[in-house]
């Protein structure tokens, strides 16, 4: 929405792909390309209060904090606690909506409740989950279960400087590029 | 300054300021069409989130007004250090950014706060509740009423209440007859300043209580979900929260002027 409204940027990178699918059919952008792959986990305070081992157990923590269903890692959740429920029972998903305490805007405060132990479980990126080093124990969800965040990049139509914008792309898509998103947990 | 001058002055500052003040709030209504106003008041999280709203900011101003007259009474009345830190100490909250309130409310009332962790022994849980939104919104918003009330409470003759107690009043009975009545006009304008800061409550509400439909997610909170996927629907549910804050503020005027006319 910034973008359309003329804020000044010469790539987009975001975890949204729509979005960006969004601004290259508007003609604002080159094809956008996929740069990195990132992947849901669960993730629990350190100590793990509730006790979770797996996506099954989900069920029994006490306070769960998601995404919003309208930001990608609350459509994940979604989809994830959907097809789990096809697994454990089609009760799956209500029993474990039965405990949400919140759905957050952002990745980040979806984090930061289980880093403040006012979560007992949620469900985050691995590279969030990363981030935030022994304060968090990362869980992995099943791959049958799981899905996987695909995100795009671009060069916009209105950089500044076209050709440097599509050098820096090219940059993040080598291997050097990819090496160092590989440090922080991106695929 | 003679005094045409001085007029074109006060003209020219109004024009200014009163654009600057309603464009804003303009644009949200002029650059949204019918269909998607009529799409805005169908929204599903709309209905919830009205009623949370209306709930909790009616609950916050209960509260803040019913201690805060307390408080401002007391602090009126006396001078002195402790009188001058308590007044300096309900205004803190006014210049803590709301988001920085939403982390301190749940660093002192969370699972794992300072008091939040004695009440998690005994099977409490505040934050993350319809309770948590309300304390959120109290907190922001008490200066706001004890600030009026304070100037107001200031400004009671104290020979009204030499009288008043001359006459055998105690001291409460002169409080709710004679101060609370000439004060009632500020009081009610404190208030509605009040009310309305809670209403546009967002930062220490996400932190502190969430975001789920129907327990935690008011108005500005409702706007700020729907402009994740839909700008317009953000857009109308914005612009229906100005048209119910400007018609409850219209109600407060009313009482405003009743308060004065009595």
């Amino acid at each position: 929405m910034q973008i359309e409204h003329g804020a000044g940027a010469d790539v987009l990178a975001s975890a949204d792909e729509r979005q960006l699918r969004l601004l290259a059919a508007a003609g604002l952008t080159d094809a956008p390309r996929v740069f990195a792959r990132n992947e849901p986990v669960i993730v629990v305070p350190a100590g793990n209060p509730a006790k979770v081992e797996d996506l099954r157990d989900l069920r029994q923590a006490q306070r769960i904090v998601l995404g919003a269903p309208e930001v990608p890692i609350g459509a994940y959740a979604l989809r994830i606690l959907d097809a789990a429920s096809t697994l454990y029972g089609t009760g799956f998903r209500q029993a474990v909506e039965a405990h949400l305490a919140s759905r957050e805007l952002n990745v980040r405060q979806v984090l930061a409740k289980v880093r403040l132990g006012e979560a007992d479980a949620a469900i985050v990126y691995r590279t969030d989950a990363i981030s935030a080093g022994d304060s968090v124990l990362a869980i992995p969800i099943p791959k049958e279960v799981n899905a996987v965040a695909e995100y795009p990049i671009a060069a916009l139509r209105s950089a500044a400087d076209p050709a440097l914008a599509r050098a820096f792309v090219d940059f993040v898509l080598s291997p050097a590029g990819q090496a160092v998103l590989g440090r922080f947990g991106f695929q | 300054m003679n005094r045409r001058a001085w007029n074109l002055v006060q003209v020219a500052a109004t024009t200014v300021l009163v654009a600057f003040l309603l464009l804003p709030i303009a644009a949200l209504a002029l650059t949204l069409g019918w269909r998607d106003f009529l799409a805005g008041v169908r929204h599903p999280l709309l209905a919830p989130a009205l009623r949370l709203s209306l709930t909790t900011s009616s609950s916050s101003l209960a509260l803040v007004v019913f201690l805060g007259s307390l408080v401002a009474w007391w602090v009126a009345r006396h001078s002195g250090p402790l009188s001058r830190a308590i007044e300096a100490i309900t205004q803190l909250p006014a210049v803590i950014p709301p988001a920085v309130a939403g982390v301190g409310l749940l660093l002192a009332f969370g699972r794992r706060g300072l008091v939040g962790s004695l009440l998690a022994r005994h099977g409490y849980g505040l934050a993350f509740t319809t309770s948590a939104v309300i304390l959120a919104e109290a907190f922001v918003s008490a200066p706001f009423f004890i600030q009026a009330a304070i100037a107001a409470f200031r400004r009671v003759d104290e020979n009204l209440l030499t009288v008043a107690r001359s006459l055998g009043a105690t001291p409460f009975r002169s409080f709710v007859r004679v101060a609370l009545p000439l004060s009632a006009p500020a009081l009610v304008a404190g208030a509605a300043m009040s009310w309305a800061r809670s209403l546009g409550e967002f930062g220490a509400t996400l932190l502190f209580a969430g975001n789920l439909t129907g327990r935690t997610q008011t108005l500005p909170l409702a706007v700020y979900t729907a402009m994740e996927t839909d700008l317009r629907a953000a857009q109308a549910l914005a612009l229906i929260m100005v048209v119910v804050a400007f018609a409850v503020l219209l109600v407060l005027r009313r009482m405003y002027r009743e308060a004065l006319g009595a």
